[in-house]
């Protein structure tokens, strides 16, 4: 019975990624490292169009765009990267210097302290992360179960049944860790405006009244959409419509 | 004795000698004059001369002369007498046609020996019709009728011609660099028969667009004669500016104004008025032009240019070359020359960080004159060298741009070498030495490096989370788990069946092993009895107890006895029956009597043991 759960163990961690054969991301890395930033985006780039991705190929690529001043595109790469790796320290970085070329500073809106507390805590870790951690301590949990009943001191049996409560708790927690990042990658409402200066309309026609104007490189939220029109949301709540070919979702 | 007195005696001499003044010869004359004009000539000597000999004076008619006259002062200051005498020959001229003439120096000698004076430039215009420097009343009186109307109509009006009194600006030049000094001289022109009696509301030029520096000039006002526009003018400085423009373009210096007071002749009216109302004194408000200066703007500067537009040179000076630590030292820059000098900007020093260094102390010594500004700026680098060593103490630059060449000049100091030996009273004594702490300083800003992780690439959309794998391992562990804990707990409850059985058994083994006991008994086979008896023992605890056969020894069956509370006197009984067949098996010479009374106790022993232990 216990043979069992290395084999578990085994199959959560080796599963879901496909082994990268091809030397594209590292011949990106080469052109990069010689300051080719253009050669080193291409190789990157073809890399993503063969519809695979890893959260370092997106920050890479972002950071090959920052250095040929497109800043745009190194905001739209590092977000995408943030949102598989929210705990990589080195895409927020690079990201905050992107965000210092864009030209709109708004307020964000206040947030109740355990939303912000959630969020700091679900970005310490990726979806899968949170997941795998979900599933490990799961199990763990199982095996403190087994010698809680079938233990033979009364001691061990004690022990078991609280690190075996510890186990679950976290193993919940992580799980819904897990749920929040994961929506937030399926959800993709997240969008980065790519026009250098924008009119937001009150409705979705060229006839609405003209509400504010924001610019290229800013991170909007995606709320609703109506033909080839879009409401965005930006971080300090207002809203608006725009047309979406000034939009690239992250 | 008599040397003595003949060398104190020269040295009187000598003294007197010295105190005298030079003798010169001055010859001067006005520097602009009219066509028909008389003036003077003056030949000023501070000594009695003879044989004045006058230069050819060819454009020039000699009307009279010359006169002599002669003056002299004396001096009391102190006790101490100075006297000066002034001898003064004088010629009345008048000039013959326009043009500008050079009168050749004239000679004179005074005790054999010759003086030369100076030569002079004398500007004749025509045209001039008023009279000349000495133009009188009656001279005035004595013109034409037409000027004489001017006259009276300019004292009617109060007006006065702008020919006759102005204001001018005048710069030394038009085109300049930017920051290359332009000299702005403001000029008071006046016809010499206008009296001019004073100034109001003098409003001078803002020099917007440049920075300025004031040359000083004497407080009186000095009237000088100049042509101007073959006028003859009395010309008054009031300022005199060095502009640096700061802005490039057409810079346009507004124009200015000064109320200035002229005393005019007024016709007579009546009678009366000729005794008290003669003269009035009118306002006369002037304004100048406005004046455009083309400020170009310099060519592409070097890095390290210093803002410098002029002619500078540097000279640098480093008070010692060998010191201990912690001494201070100064390391000079002397920067000389004419242009901004107080907009340059000191040139860096940078030294290691073995060095405690301070602000430079920037002094400038910089007057303002009429070839310019000019003078020095002294930069004064301070610093203490912390640790003893052989250090270099780099060259600096001075960078200016030269408007006469148009181009940039460059001049650097020599390295230095500093010695540096360590000096008493600091590291080693002790003492801690507190060193000041700095923030690192941020140079500049930029995105972290690519990641080299290389982490696997992983298809778009796929995540463990939610995939069938992360449910599997829920559901299969959890209903493993459930399995498991039925099997675990059904083969448990099994086992603990199995010695139940066991244990309800164990009296009827024991019974069946002591019957053949007793067979072995009747048959009187001493060694089998007692191995029967054994087996009925041993056979019996390890069912009842729980204990395998094999683990079953004189020990394990006490601990396992006393746990289970028996008497133990009645384990002493057990063990004493055992023992008892041990020593009768190797030594088989009892009889049967012992057997059967061994029998009996073991019966009454197994029988006590099932009581008890049955709890």
């Amino acid at each position: 019975m216990y043979k069992l759960i290395p084999i578990f163990l085994l199959l959560i961690f080796s599963t879901g990624r496909v082994a990268a054969r091809e030397e594209l991301p590292e011949q990106g890395s080469k052109y990069y490292t010689a300051q080719e930033y253009e050669k080193a985006a291409q190789a990157w780039e073809q890399v993503l169009a063969s519809g695979r991705e890893s959260a370092e190929l997106y920050y890479n690529l972002g950071n090959a765009y920052f250095k040929m001043g497109d800043h745009v595109r190194a905001i739209l790469n590092y977000e995408r990267a943030r949102r598989l790796a929210p705990q990589n320290d080195d895409i927020a970085f690079n990201l905050s210097i992107a965000n210092q070329s864009v030209v709109d500073n708004l307020e964000e809106l206040p947030r109740p302290f355990f939303s912000r507390w959630f969020t700091a805590l679900a970005h310490h870790a990726s979806a899968d992360g949170w997941a795998r951690m979900s599933s490990a301590s799961f199990l763990l949990f199982l095996l403190l179960l087994g010698s809680y009943f079938f233990g033979r001191s009364n001691l061990v049996r004690k022990t078991a049944f609280f690190t075996a409560m510890a186990a679950i708790l976290f193993s919940l927690v992580s799980f819904s860790l897990a749920r929040h990042n994961h929506t937030i990658l399926q959800n993709r409402s997240g969008a980065i405006i790519q026009c250098p200066r924008v009119t937001i309309k009150s409705s979705p026609s060229e006839t609405g009244t003209d509400l504010f104007l924001i610019h290229e490189g800013l991170k909007v939220e995606i709320t609703d959409s109506l033909d080839s029109w879009k409401e965005i949301r930006l971080s300090d709540g207002n809203k608006g419509w725009l047309r979406d070919s000034c939009l690239v979702v992250i | 004795m008599l040397k003595k007195f003949f060398i104190l005696a020269g040295l009187i001499l000598l003294g007197f000698h010295g105190g005298a003044e030079e003798t010169r010869l001055v010859m001067s004359a006005p520097n602009a004059v009219a066509v028909g004009d008389q003036f003077r000539l003056t030949f000023n000597i501070n000594k009695r001369g003879e044989n004045l000999t006058l230069p050819d004076l060819g454009n020039f008619d000699v009307l009279m002369g010359p006169s002599f006259s002669s003056s002299t002062s004396i001096q009391i200051i102190n006790g101490k007498s100075s006297q000066s005498q002034d001898f003064a020959y004088t010629y009345i001229l008048r000039a013959r046609e326009a043009g500008s003439f050079t009168i050749r120096p004239g000679s004179i000698e005074v005790d054999g020996k010759v003086f030369q004076s100076n030569a002079l430039t004398i500007q004749v215009v025509s045209g001039q019709a008023q009279g000349g420097s000495q133009g009188s009343a009656q001279g005035g009186q004595a013109q034409q009728g037409s000027q004489a109307q001017s006259g009276e109509a300019q004292g009617a009006t109060g007006n006065i011609s702008k020919s006759d009194l102005f204001i001018r600006l005048e710069l030394s030049r038009r085109q300049a660099w930017k920051g290359q000094q332009i000299i702005a001289t403001v000029k008071l022109y006046a016809n010499p028969n206008l009296p001019l009696s004073g100034f109001e509301e003098v409003n001078l030029p803002t020099y917007e667009g440049f920075y300025t520096q004031d040359i000083e000039i004497p407080q009186q006002i000095n009237f000088k004669r100049e042509v101007y526009n073959d006028k003859i003018y009395q010309v008054g400085v009031l300022k005199k500016t060095v502009l640096f423009p700061q802005q490039t373009g057409n810079l346009t210096i507004k124009p200015f104004s000064i109320t200035t007071l002229v005393q005019q002749r007024v016709r007579q009216r009546s009678f009366f008025d000729d005794f008290f109302t003669g003269v009035q004194t009118v306002r006369a408000k002037l304004t100048s032009d406005a004046v455009s200066v083309s400020v170009k703007d310099l060519p592409p500067a070097p890095a390290d240019f210093s803002g410098g537009v002029g002619e500078f040179k540097i000279s640098p000076e480093l008070d010692q070359t060998e010191v201990t630590t912690n001494d201070a030292v100064t390391f000079k820059l002397n920067i000389s020359g004419t242009g901004n000098l107080r907009l340059i900007q000191s040139p860096k020093l940078t030294l290691t960080g073995d060095f405690e260094q301070y602000d430079p102390n920037v002094s400038d010594n910089v007057r303002a004159s009429e070839a310019g500004v000019s003078g020095t700026k002294t930069i004064e680098y301070l610093f203490q060298p912390r640790f003893e060593g052989t250090y270099k103490i780099p060259p600096l630059t001075l960078v200016w741009f030269n408007p006469n060449s148009g181009q940039y000049e460059r001049q650097s100091t020599p390295e230095y070498e500093l010695k540096v030996t360590r000096g008493t009273g600091d590291a080693g004594t002790g003492v801690v030495r507190s060193v000041r702490k700095q923030d690192v300083q941020t140079i500049g800003q930029d995105i972290r490096f690519i990641s080299q992780n290389q982490e696997k690439l992983h298809s778009r959309g796929v995540s463990y989370f939610g995939s069938l794998l992360f449910w599997a391992v829920y559901l299969l562990g959890a209903a493993a788990f459930a399995v498991f804990f039925v099997v675990y707990r059904k083969k448990m409850a099994e086992n603990a069946n199995l010695a139940l059985v066991r244990n309800k058994k164990a009296s009827r083994v024991a019974l069946r092993h002591l019957k053949v006991a007793a067979g072995h008994l009747r048959q009187n086979q001493g060694e089998a009895f007692y191995d029967a008896l054994l087996k009925a023992f041993w056979g019996y605890l390890s069912d009842k107890l729980g204990i395998p056969l094999a683990n079953l020894r004189r020990e394990t069956a006490t601990e396992a006895l006393e746990t289970r509370q028996v008497d133990p006197a009645l384990i002493g009984e057990f063990l004493s029956i055992t023992d008892q067949c041990e020593y009768a098996r190797f030594a088989p010479a009892s009889g049967a009597q012992a057997m059967q009374e061994l029998y009996d106790q073991a019966v009454v022993v197994i029988t006590k043991l099932e009581k008890q232990i049955k709890r």
